[in-house]
């Protein structure tokens, strides 16, 4: 996942948003009780930017570290075996359950699970035979990134 | 309506093609996918340029208004393994906006290393694509190809082994059809021998 100009907008609106709301009352002058009620607003409103931020970062250094496996991993592929639907979406996007025969130079081909958020139009095109190109990490062989 | 089905027929006719009133094609690439049923119609199958059989056929559908597309589509199989999807987009064709959340998939990134391509259209693959290997498919020559010669309106999207080309005219003639499956079999032949070396 990665954060797009939507997220971007949505951190910037509800950081500025909240922090008017903190400090706006008692710029203008409110009573102590009116601040305090709409700060407290103000306040949820930045935690909601704060969180938003948090998970941009995190799936930045995700994507980072996949960009490394990509860049400098063992390059293989993995044969869809099985392909079910997690009922779960993020975002209206499937998280797939896909069961995969990983070909990988060097190791075993072996079977392994991998769960995946993909859009609708990919999720909907993943069935058993499919070969898919994937980049395992050197250091840790168990750790791949798919191709889709 | 009545012109286009004389345009397919007549097309049909001239080039030893079957033609069909209606095909459902199945929801293979993102264009088709934006066709509720996935339908072409009309439609004629048989060789569509080369080596490359497939069919071409008449895609509208309405979103707000209505989009009509005519389009080719060929198989190119064993593509998967090497790219699982590669668009080149006319640079400026109307496509969805789909950016309704503020996180999205890591879907695609765009490949911008061709200057002569760039002017002319927007391409992208999956973020992982090896770029090596779209090195080599997009040698000097398909680059040329791609630039000067398929119609104007001309895009293609390979998705997961499906190759559909398509042009934007409703109604585009005879020479229109004959220019987008010549056009997509070069394409699907260029990929099919990459994917073979």
């Amino acid at each position: 996942m990665q954060i797009n100009r939507t997220g971007y907008f949505l951190v910037a609106l509800f950081g500025l948003l909240g922090l008017a709301l903190c400090i706006g009352p008692a710029l203008f002058g409110a009573n102590l009780e009116t601040s305090l009620i709409v700060a407290s607003t103000g306040a949820i409103f930045i935690l909601v930017a704060a969180g938003l931020a948090w998970y941009a970062r995190h799936a930045k250094a995700k994507a980072a570290h996949q960009d490394w496996i990509f860049r400098n991993g063992i390059k293989g592929s993995a044969t869809v075996v099985e392909v079910g639907n997690s009922h779960t979406t993020v975002n209206e996007m499937p998280l797939m359950k896909l069961t995969l025969a990983l070909d990988i130079p060097g190791l075993d081909r072996r079977e392994v699970s991998r769960r995946e958020v993909m859009p609708v139009f990919t999720a909907n095109r993943m069935e058993a035979g499919l070969t898919l190109p994937a980049y395992a990490n050197p250091e840790d062989p168990a750790e791949f990134i798919l191709v889709w | 309506m009545a012109d286009l089905d004389a345009t397919y027929a007549a097309f049909a006719a001239e080039r030893g093609l079957e033609s069909v009133p209606a095909l459902g094609l199945g929801a293979l690439t993102p264009l088709l996918v934006e066709s509720k049923h996935c339908q072409v119609e009309p439609a004629a199958r048989g060789r569509l340029g080369g080596e490359v059989d497939g069919v071409v056929g008449h895609l509208a559908y309405t979103r707000n208004k209505t989009f009509r597309f005519n389009v080719a589509l060929a198989e190119v199989p064993g593509s998967t393994a090497f790219v699982p999807r590669l668009f080149c987009v006319r640079r400026g064709r109307s496509t969805r906006d789909d950016e309704f959340y503020g996180f999205e998939a890591r879907y695609s990134k765009l490949w911008t290393e061709s200057t002569a391509l760039n002017e002319r259209y927007t391409i992208s693959t999956s973020p992982y694509q090896d770029p090596n290997w779209m090195r080599q498919l997009f040698s000097p020559a398909l680059v040329d190809y791609l630039a000067s010669k398929p119609p104007a309106d001309f895009s293609f999207e390979l998705a997961y082994g499906a190759l559909l080309g398509s042009v934007e005219a409703d109604d585009p003639g005879a020479d229109g059809l004959a220019a987008l499956c010549e056009a997509t079999a070069h394409v699907a032949a260029r990929i099919a021998r990459e994917c073979g070396e």
